[in-house]
């Protein structure tokens, strides 16, 4: 049985939309990444799990429990652990009053051995903590009963490099004791280190599910290179680069000393980096950044449209016909 | 094996109930508790220690006499001519009816909306407890303030007649104490109504105080004009100081209807707030 279900999911806030029928299946004992940009709706859809906001259509189910019916999903909520980006403290107790206090309400089995690897500083009050602190303070309290299922929403934000590394070893760790997680998260980089499948979720539509290792195939690092002098677009139709622009955004240094003009050239790379650099030391490389493309960069690249809506009928009707399914596809009334 | 199937068992059953929210959030009141319960009991035995010299003076029911009718509703003045009446007029206007009202509406409120407003009800929701029981949770944690004053003010109170020889009807203050119990349960619930129902952190807190001032004063400037009715549907109609200390009347109907009023906020409130989106 899926740990998490829905089906044609939606919120409004009135007329806004936060989601729209979202229909996904989240299997026991894998990660989940739930991508999109900001304001995709992904906090809209784990609130709506969580059962803080009920659905405006559609159903869902988390651990076999209803979302509206909430004694059902309270009584679910004994085996769910929920970790949002900035979560909610009070803040004029102590972390270790608040581990006791929501040890009371949803039980602790680990708290101890949580403290090990989070180590937020128990015994100053909650309000003084820094933002990565307060992170490891929730993670401790997301975990400390010991749930089947933990919902994040952006996780690591907050914590810096090396406690996401131990955070992301942790949810790892965990998914071999066979805890399921659905996480949400705007960064690729992150999901990919642990997500078994991943779904995207843009203005309010979910777009896509499928296994990590393809999309990342189709994904690129955004290399952006100043170089000295003028070049073409030509000169960078190297082999795994897609989508060159050149001075597209030119900023002449005007500080430059040799008064040589500077060119912004800028795409997307998938491949080894040593083709790359070597390409690039070609010119006067005057700076180099290399990143993990964005979200919307994947997400059009993939698809090649920039219409949610469009893409949303596509891959729809292309499951369909995967699927074989000999129902007339309705016109995406979206 | 077996024992670890129990403690998961145990773990799927595992409810957060009502008493575990009373029990954090009382703790968080008692530091504010001590301070009313200080400045309550400095600002009563102010009035203890001055009375003396006030009831004594001659002119005193002259001056009560000569002071405007709806200034003396305001204060609920009725004689200044004794401790009993001193107290009831003006202490217990300020301090109970008007001043622990409004603290206890304008917290009620913000510790719901305040709740809401930082995302602290998510995490406090994620847990395996009802809606239900964390608001009735935060309306007990009211109880802390609302018992703990109404014992030791008296006490303070007595204790300090006793010293300038003038002691108070023990009864009466007994009775006195009792009664503001529901009065002041009911402005709780008020305050915890007008959190759900109005959120944004602040704004619900200052709208609950600003009922509590409202109808404190639609109760005193009705009194005694045509608009009279008006007044009844003030807490403050079915909670009077002065009645209980000089007459020794002790309105238990009133006290049953805030009572009443009470229950009524409250189930207001639970229907809003299992009904609302977070």
């Amino acid at each position: 049985m899926a740990v998490i279900e829905t089906d044609g999911l939606s919120k409004y806030y009135g007329d806004v939309r936060g989601v729209e029928d979202l229909t996904f299946g989240v299997e026991e004992g894998e990660v989940f990444g739930f991508l999109g940009p900001n304001g995709a709706g992904k906090t809209t859809t784990i609130r709506t799990l969580m059962g803080f906001l009920s659905p405006t259509g559609g159903s869902a189910t988390v651990l076999g429990a209803d979302v509206r019916d909430a004694g059902a999903l309270r009584a679910a909520r004994a085996r769910i652990g929920y970790l949002p980006s900035d979560p909610g403290l009070n803040e004029n107790v102590t972390g270790r009053r608040l581990i006791e206090y929501h040890g009371a309400l949803r039980g602790d089995v680990r708290s101890d051995e949580l403290l090990e690897l989070f180590e937020p500083p128990l015994d100053r009050k909650v309000g003084e903590y820094s933002r990565g602190n307060r992170q490891m303070l929730a993670i401790v309290l997301a975990f400390m009963h010991d749930p089947d299922l933990v919902i994040m929403d952006e996780p690591t934000s907050g914590l810096d490099p090396l406690k996401q590394e131990r955070f992301l070893e942790f949810v790892r760790a965990e998914r071999e004791r066979g805890k399921t997680f659905f996480f949400s998260s705007h960064i690729l980089g992150e999901v990919r280190k642990v997500c078994d499948r991943i779904g995207i979720v843009r203005d309010g539509f979910l777009v896509e599910l499928e296994d990590v290792e393809s999309l990342i195939d189709r994904t690129g690092k955004l290399v952006r290179a100043s170089v000295g002098g003028t070049v073409t677009p030509e000169e960078f139709t190297i082999e795994g680069a897609h989508d060159v622009t050149v001075g597209g955004e030119t900023t002449p240094d005007e500080t430059a000393t040799d008064g040589g003009e500077e060119t912004l050239v800028t795409f997307t790379y998938t491949g080894a980096y040593e083709p790359l650099l070597r390409h690039l030391l070609r010119y006067d490389l005057r700076d180099l950044a290399i990143e993990e493309a964005p979200l919307e960069e994947v997400f059009m690249r993939f698809y090649g449209e920039d219409d949610a809506e469009a893409v949303v009928e596509r891959v729809e009707r292309e499951r369909r016909a995967a699927e074989g399914e000999d129902t007339e596809l309705e016109a995406a009334d979206v | 094996m077996s024992t670890e199937t129990v403690e998961r068992t145990d773990r799927r059953e595992h409810t957060g109930s009502a008493l575990d929210v009373a029990r954090f959030e009382g703790e968080r009141r008692l530091r504010v508790t001590g301070v009313i319960v200080v400045l309550v009991a400095l600002f009563g035995a102010l009035f203890v220690a001055l009375s003396p010299d006030v009831t004594t003076a001659a002119d005193i029911d002259q001056l009560t006499e000569a002071m405007p009718p709806a200034f003396r509703e305001l204060f609920g003045i009725e004689t200044l001519g004794s401790l009993e009446g001193l107290l009831a007029g003006e202490f217990y206007v300020f301090s109970w009816v008007v001043g622990l009202a409004g603290y206890l509406a304008y917290s009620a409120a913000g510790s719901v909306a305040g709740d809401l407003r930082a995302d602290r009800m998510d995490t406090l929701l994620a847990a395996p407890v009802s809606r239900t029981n964390v608001l009735l949770g935060k309306f007990l944690a009211l109880l802390v303030p609302i018992v703990v004053v109404n014992v030791a003010i008296p006490l303070v109170l007595y204790a300090g007649s006793v010293l300038i020889d003038d002691p108070l009807s023990l009864t009466d203050l007994a009775a006195l104490h009792a009664l503001a119990i529901p009065y002041l349960l009911c402005w709780a619930a008020v305050g915890l109504l007008a959190g759900v129902v109005v959120r944004r952190g602040r704004t619900a807190s200052r709208v609950a105080l600003g009922l509590v001032v409202a109808a404190w004063l639609s109760e005193s400037l009705v009194a005694s004009t045509d608009y009279d009715w008006v007044g009844t549907l003030s807490p403050m109609r079915y909670f009077d100081p002065a009645a209980v200390l000089l007459d020794g009347t002790y309105d238990l109907a009133g006290a049953a209807l805030l009572c009443g009023v009470a229950a009524a906020a409250l189930v207001a409130a639970r229907t809003a707030f299992v009904r609302s989106d977070l």
